[in-house]
Formats: C-alpha cells, sequence, structure tokens
C-alpha cells in the first residue's frame, strides 16, 4: 500500500458566509408580555361602587397608562391587557394593583396615586394576626380602630399620609415605604387593646420628627 | 322590897335556865318573867344614874317598845359614864387600888380630888355641855351610891371651868373658893400647868412674836396668874423686840414685889440671861438646847426669857441656812439634773410663752367662723392659689396637632402637593398656622403703633410705606393723628399743596392799576369763550332736533 498522497479534499470552499449576526431591537413591552392579561376579580360590594367610578377608572388606565381595560361581565372581572404602544411593562402590574386596590375598598382618588408613584403598596392583614380575639372583643377591637366616627382611623391617616381600609377583621394599609412601621405599630396597638389616647401621643412624636 | 328583889332574881335564873329557842315562840309566862327580870335590873342599876327620870321600870300595861325605851333611857347616860371612868383607869391603873366602895364619907374626898385636879382636857365634850349647865347647882339632885363620881364630877367641873374655858375664868370663883383657900399647894400645880400649857401655845405661834400670846395670856385668867400676866404684858410692850435688860428692869421697877417673889434676884437673873445669850450666840446647838435645858429645869423662865430664846432659835435657823446651800429655786440657772425629780411641777413657775395660746373653741368662735365661710362663698371669694405664669425661657415647639377629620385630598393629591413643594419650595400653600401667624403679626404692629405714641418722648413715627393714597386737608384734630402735642399739624396738607395756580399771587389791594387792567381783560376773553361755547352747543342741539324731524 502505498500512500497516496495525502490530499486533503479541500472543503468546499464554496461554503457560503455565515449571515450578519442579527441585531434585534428590544422587545416591546407588548411582545414580552406575549398576550398577557391581568384579571381582577370583583367582589359584590364593590361591583356598584365600581360601576360609578368606572369614567374615572377607565380613563387614566386607558389615557396615561396605556392599558386595555375591560370588564368581564359573566366572569364578573375586570381584565386589563397591554397595548402595542405601552411604553413600560411595569404600566401593567400598576394599574392592575391601582383596580385591586379599588376593589378592596380604597377610593378612586387615593388609588389614583398607586398610579403615580412607585413606592406606594397595599399591605393586608388580618386581626387575628395579632391577637386572637372572639365575639365581643373582635367588635370592640374593630371598634377601637375606627374609633368614633372613623375619628381614631381618620388621626392615623391624616398623620401619615396613608390610606386605610378596615372590612370587618381585615385590614388594609395603602401606604409608602417610610411609614409602614408607624401605621402598623398604631393599629396592632389599638388592636391589642392600648388606649387611644396613647396611639395619638405617639403619633404626634412622630409625626412632629417627620415633618 | 326584899321580896320583890328575890322575885326578881328568881325571874332572871329563870330566864337563864330556859331552853334557848323557846323564846322564839310568843309565850306569855315567859313575857312575864322577862318583864320581871328586867325590872329588877332596873331597880338594881337605879342607884347609879342619878339623871334617869325613872324610879322603876313600869311594865304593867306597857308596850314590849316603850318597857325597851325606858332601859334604854336609863342606859345612855350610865354606859357613857361608865366608858369615862374606864378610861381614866386605864390611864392612871394606880388609882383602881385607891377605889373604895363607901357609903357616903368625906375621907376619900381629897384624894379623889387630887385625882381629879391632875386630869387633862381628854373629856367627852357631850358630857361638858351637860355638867356645865348643871355643875353649879346641880349638886343637890344627885343621889350616888358611888361617892367618887360625885366628888369627881364636882371637881370635873371646877377643872373644866377653870381649866378649859379661858373666857370664863373671870367669874369662876364659886366652886373653887373653898379649895385654893384650903389648899396652897394646889394653886401652884395649877399655875404649872397652866404655864405649861402657855409655852405649848406659845411655840405655836412663834411667828406672831407673842402679841397673840399676850392676848391668850390676857384671858387665861386666874386671880393670881393675873398678876403675873401683867407684868409679862408690861416687859413685851417696852421691850419692842429688843433683849432689853434695862426694860425689863423697868418693868421690875414697876412691880418689884411681885417679880421678886417669882425670879428671885434680878442681879442673878441678868446674869444668867447674859450667860445664856453668850453661849447662843457662839452658834452651839448643843449648848443652846443646854442652856435651854437648864432654864426650863429652873422653871422660871420669863416672858422676855422666852421671847429671847425664840429669837436666838430664829437666829440660829437662819444663819444655818445660810451656811446651807440654797434650794434650787433660789440658785439661778438650773437644770433637770440638779433639782429633785418632779419639783419644777410643785413649783409656780413663770415664763415666756413664744407662741400664742391655742384658742378656746367656744360656739361664738364656731359661729363667727361659720358666718365668715358662708359670707365667702355667696362672694365667692375663695382665696384660691393662682399659679404664676411661668415665663417661657424658650420658643415654644410648634405642636402639629392631629387631624380628626377625613382628609380633603385624596392620597395621590396629598403626594403631588408634596412633590411640588419638593420642586419649588415658594409654591408651598401657606399652611393653617402660616396664615393665622400672618393675621397675628399684622395686629400686633398696630397695637405697637398705638403703644408707641402713648409714650410720647420715645415716639416712634410709622414706618413709611410708599404707597399712594388721597390726602383730604382735613384739620389735624379731625383725622385724629396721634402725634406728638409739640407738632402740631393744622392741617394735614403743606400750604403749597393746597396752593393752586401759579407764580406768585397778589391780593387785590396790592395790584397796580395794570394789573387790574389786565385781570379784568383776562376774565372778560374767558367769560366770551365760555360764552361762545354755550353758544354752539345749544346750535347742535337745535340742529338735530331739526335732522330728526326732518
Amino acid at each position: 500500500m502505498v500512500l497516496s498522497s495525502m490530499e486533503v479534499e479541500a472543503a468546499p470552499s464554496k461554503a457560503k458566509p455565515l449571515p450578519p449576526k442579527p441585531m434585534f431591537e428590544p422587545l416591546k413591552p407588548y411582545e414580552m408580555s406575549d398576550g398577557q392579561f391581568r384579571k381582577v376579580s370583583v367582589p359584590q360590594h364593590r361591583y356598584n361602587p365600581l360601576k360609578k367610578a368606572l369614567l374615572d377608572i377607565y380613563t387614566p388606565i386607558y389615557e396615561q397608562m396605556k392599558i386595555d381595560i375591560r370588564m368581564n361581565l359573566k366572569a364578573r372581572k375586570v381584565e386589563l391587557k397591554m397595548r402595542p404602544d405601552t411604553p413600560d411593562i411595569s404600566n401593567l402590574q400598576k394599574c392592575a394593583d391601582f383596580v385591586h386596590a379599588f376593589m378592596i375598598g380604597f377610593d378612586v382618588l387615593d388609588a389614583i396615586a398607586l398610579l403615580h408613584l412607585d413606592e406606594l403598596y397595599v399591605e393586608s392583614f388580618e386581626i387575628k394576626d395579632v391577637k386572637t380575639l372572639r365575639g365581643d372583643h373582635l367588635s370592640r377591637a374593630i371598634g377601637r380602630l375606627s374609633g368614633k366616627g372613623g375619628k381614631t382611623k381618620f388621626a392615623i391617616e391624616n398623620a401619615t399620609k396613608t390610606r386605610i381600609v378596615i372590612a370587618d377583621t381585615k385590614i388594609h394599609i395603602l401606604e409608602s415605604f417610610a411609614n409602614i412601621k408607624i401605621v402598623r405599630d398604631s393599629l396592632c396597638r389599638l388592636i391589642m387593646g392600648s388606649p387611644v389616647g396613647k396611639v395619638y401621643s405617639k403619633l404626634r412624636a412622630v409625626t412632629a420628627r417627620l415633618a | 322590897m326584899a321580896d320583890s328583889k328575890d322575885a326578881g332574881e328568881e325571874a332572871l335564873r329563870r330566864l337563864i335556865a330556859t331552853f334557848q329557842p323557846s323564846f322564839l315562840a310568843p309565850n306569855p309566862a315567859l313575857s312575864e318573867t322577862s318583864r320581871a327580870a328586867s325590872r329588877h335590873l332596873f331597880s338594881a342599876l337605879r342607884p347609879f344614874c342619878p339623871k334617869s327620870p325613872l324610879d322603876q321600870l313600869l311594865i304593867d300595861g306597857f308596850d314590849a317598845e316603850q318597857i325597851w325605851q325606858q332601859i334604854d333611857l336609863q342606859s345612855q347616860p350610865l354606859l357613857s359614864s361608865l366608858r369615862r371612868q374606864v378610861k381614866h383607869f386605864a390611864k392612871n391603873p394606880e388609882e383602881i387600888s385607891k377605889l373604895k366602895v363607901v357609903p357616903l364619907g368625906k375621907k376619900v374626898e381629897k384624894e379623889q380630888r387630887e385625882d381629879w385636879v391632875e386630869e387633862s382636857d381628854g373629856f367627852d365634850e357631850e358630857l361638858e355641855d351637860d355638867e356645865e349647865g348643871e355643875g353649879k347647882g346641880g349638886e343637890e339632885g344627885m343621889d350616888i351610891e358611888d361617892e367618887d363620881e360625885e366628888q369627881g364630877r364636882e371637881s370635873d367641873n371646877e377643872e373644866e371651868s377653870e381649866g378649859e374655858d379661858e373666857e370664863e375664868k373671870g367669874e369662876d370663883g364659886e366652886a373653887g373658893d373653898g379649895g385654893i383657900e384650903d389648899k396652897f399647894l394646889k394653886i401652884d400645880e395649877l399655875a404649872k400647868y397652866l404655864e405649861k400649857e402657855e409655852e405649848n401655845f406659845e411655840k405655836a405661834e412663834e411667828d406672831t412674836r407673842g402679841k397673840k400670846g399676850a392676848d391668850d395670856e390676857e384671858n387665861t385668867e386666874d386671880d393670881d396668874d393675873d398678876d403675873e400676866e401683867e407684868e409679862e404684858e408690861e416687859e413685851e410692850s417696852d421691850e419692842d423686840a429688843e433683849f432689853g435688860f434695862g426694860g425689863e428692869d423697868a418693868a421690875g421697877d414697876m412691880e418689884n414685889a411681885r417679880y421678886e417673889d417669882f425670879f428671885g434676884d434680878k442681879g442673878k437673873y441678868s446674869k444668867k440671861m447674859k450667860a445664856q445669850l453668850h453661849q447662843e450666840s457662839e452658834g452651839s446647838d448643843e449648848e443652846d438646847d443646854d442652856m435651854k435645858f437648864k432654864k426650863q429645869n429652873k422653871g422660871t423662865a420669863s416672858t422676855h426669857q422666852k421671847q429671847l430664846e425664840k429669837i436666838h432659835s430664829k437666829i440660829e435657823e437662819m444663819e444655818k441656812a445660810n451656811l446651807e446651800p440654797k434650794t434650787w429655786t433660789m440658785q439661778g440657772e438650773v437644770t433637770a439634773a440638779k433639782r429633785p425629780k418632779n419639783s419644777a411641777l410643785e413649783v409656780d413657775l413663770d415664763f415666756e410663752h413664744n407662741v400664742r395660746p391655742a384658742p378656746v373653741i367656744t360656739e361664738e368662735v364656731t359661729a363667727s367662723i361659720e358666718d365668715m365661710i358662708k359670707k365667702r362663698i355667696t362672694e365667692g371669694n375663695f382665696n384660691d392659689v393662682q399659679k404664676a405664669p411661668k415665663l417661657p425661657s424658650k420658643v415654644p415647639r410648634e405642636v402639629k396637632e392631629l387631624d380628626d377629620n377625613k382628609s380633603k385630598k385624596g392620597l395621590a393629591e396629598i403626594y403631588e402637593q408634596e412633590y411640588v413643594e419638593k420642586e419649588d419650595p415658594t409654591s408651598a400653600p401657606l399652611s393653617f398656622r402660616d396664615e393665622q401667624k400672618q393675621q397675628a403679626s399684622v395686629l400686633f404692629k398696630k397695637l405697637g403703633l398705638k403703644l408707641d405714641a402713648l409714650a410720647h418722648f420715645s415716639f416712634a413715627p410709622k414706618p413709611v410705606i410708599e404707597d399712594m393714597s388721597v390726602q383730604i386737608n382735613v384739620p389735624a384734630l379731625a383725622m385724629e393723628e396721634i402725634a406728638p402735642v409739640a407738632v402740631s399739624d393744622a392741617a394735614m396738607l403743606a400750604p403749597e399743596e393746597v396752593f393752586e395756580g401759579k407764580g406768585d399771587i397778589k391780593e387785590e389791594t396790592e395790584l397796580t392799576k395794570e394789573e387790574r387792567k389786565r385781570r379784568r381783560a383776562n376774565k372778560k376773553r374767558r367769560f366770551k369763550a365760555a360764552a361762545v361755547k354755550r353758544m354752539g352747543k345749544k346750535v347742535q342741539e337745535g340742529a338735530l332736533p331739526n335732522q330728526m324731524n326732518g
């Protein structure tokens, strides 16, 4: 055997040059979301208020946030969808939060702040998380929290620039990061039975510091 | 009598013999026997009680009570006399032997008398009265078995009337007359006894310097004693609290005989006295005592002597007291340790009270207090303590009030506002507090201005705030411009401000002829021009309606 001359068969040099690296544009939110929806269910007690305040809700979402919004009557849900011209991907979430806040019980004007500010969020907890109360004690605790004509609640709200919704045994707070501790502290103290005057004095001290 | 006596004794014996318990039941026979027995006893005792009105116990038809009373009537005086006698015998036991039960005989009289004379005053007071009343005249009615008693009682009367009643002494000569004459010795003893009494009396009344003693001595009268007493009185009056031997002598001269009779030689006497005094002045108690004892033993101490003794004894006492340390009350500052326990309680201490004594609460006091309280309540004047206002040392921090009401702005708006404030601080709207502050500052400025104006000479004028305002030419007072009195603004406007016109103004009288003419000419010209204008207007107005019509 004779070694034949190695003849390297040259690769077909006729291979095509690689195509240029594709330059992709960043994905649009709409594309990113890829048909994402947000669906917020509407509880029965918020049905009527929703009907009343629909335009107030619709306008900022559709106009400012550029999110598609529709009400699914059969399923009793508010549906949100991204539009092609939605500027930011987080808008959808914000809108969903906004609608959710409304459904919880917050006023539109208050909930709108969610759209405007990043740092606001809604916190919810139950009374039984703080202290196990039954029957009359529970009722009394709820009464303590709201105060006569809601004045205790308003006092806390005004002092800390937050909004509070007390729904039976559930408590929802719309607040910013700075005020988490204060509000939660005051509410917990009230649940646990501290007299209102004491809570007030603490609030006063805190707000003086903050202001 | 003998029969009755026997019967009585028989009855007695029978009584004694009866069975004791039989007395408990009423028994007529027994009562008869007892009556008889008691009658017997009564008769037996009758001789011993002279004063008894009953000679015999009356038992026929008499009640037991009545019989008892009769017996009692006899027995009471009898018992007391028996008691007296027993006492006497207890004191002088030797007399019992002398006692002789003899029917009325004079032999025993003397002895009894002697005994009785020396008795002291220790008799029953009760008996005295009886005896004195009876004493002198009542001897006849005595029916005594025992001679002693009668005699004794007689002498008793004498004795007591003489010895005890010092006032009655003068009269009493009757009973004792015969005795005095017969027995001189007795008088002596009597005198001695009287002197002893006097001494006792004087010693008891040492302080009253014998005057009272003199009085007493005056009262103690017996004929013999009187002389002595008079003498003593004279002596005292002469001496005048001195050891005046001269006085003594003078007195002695007055009644020489008596003095010598009693005290012997004066010379001796004075010597004795001197000796005694010397010894006294030396100050030895023992010697004094001895001397006193000697004096007493001698038994012839005059009143003066006694006085001297008294004085000497006093002197001794005082000297002794002076030598000894004083009582604590006289010692100046005394602590509790230096005086006996509880001694301050017995002494009336006088000290200053630094505190007002506690008020005594009476009804009036409480009523007055209550009235005051009611008045105050109606007035409302409670004198409440008002807290003194504390001056603020530092600016009070702004207290942010909690707002209870529902916030009118939504949360979004609040944050919006915050953001805006952050961006542009000036655009921050006045907070509630700021508005108030501004109002307050404006008010205060006004007030400040007024206050400044009131303090005239430190007047600070209103800061000029350049603003256009129309000034009315009104006199200052009308405007009530508060300016200092020194500055008087008659009118608000300055003359040049008031002036309208130009140039130099002349009065009518100042004008020259030409100027006057010129003025008139100007006036005419103006008037004419005005007239033309008016005419033009009228024509115009006239024309229009023509046009309108046309």
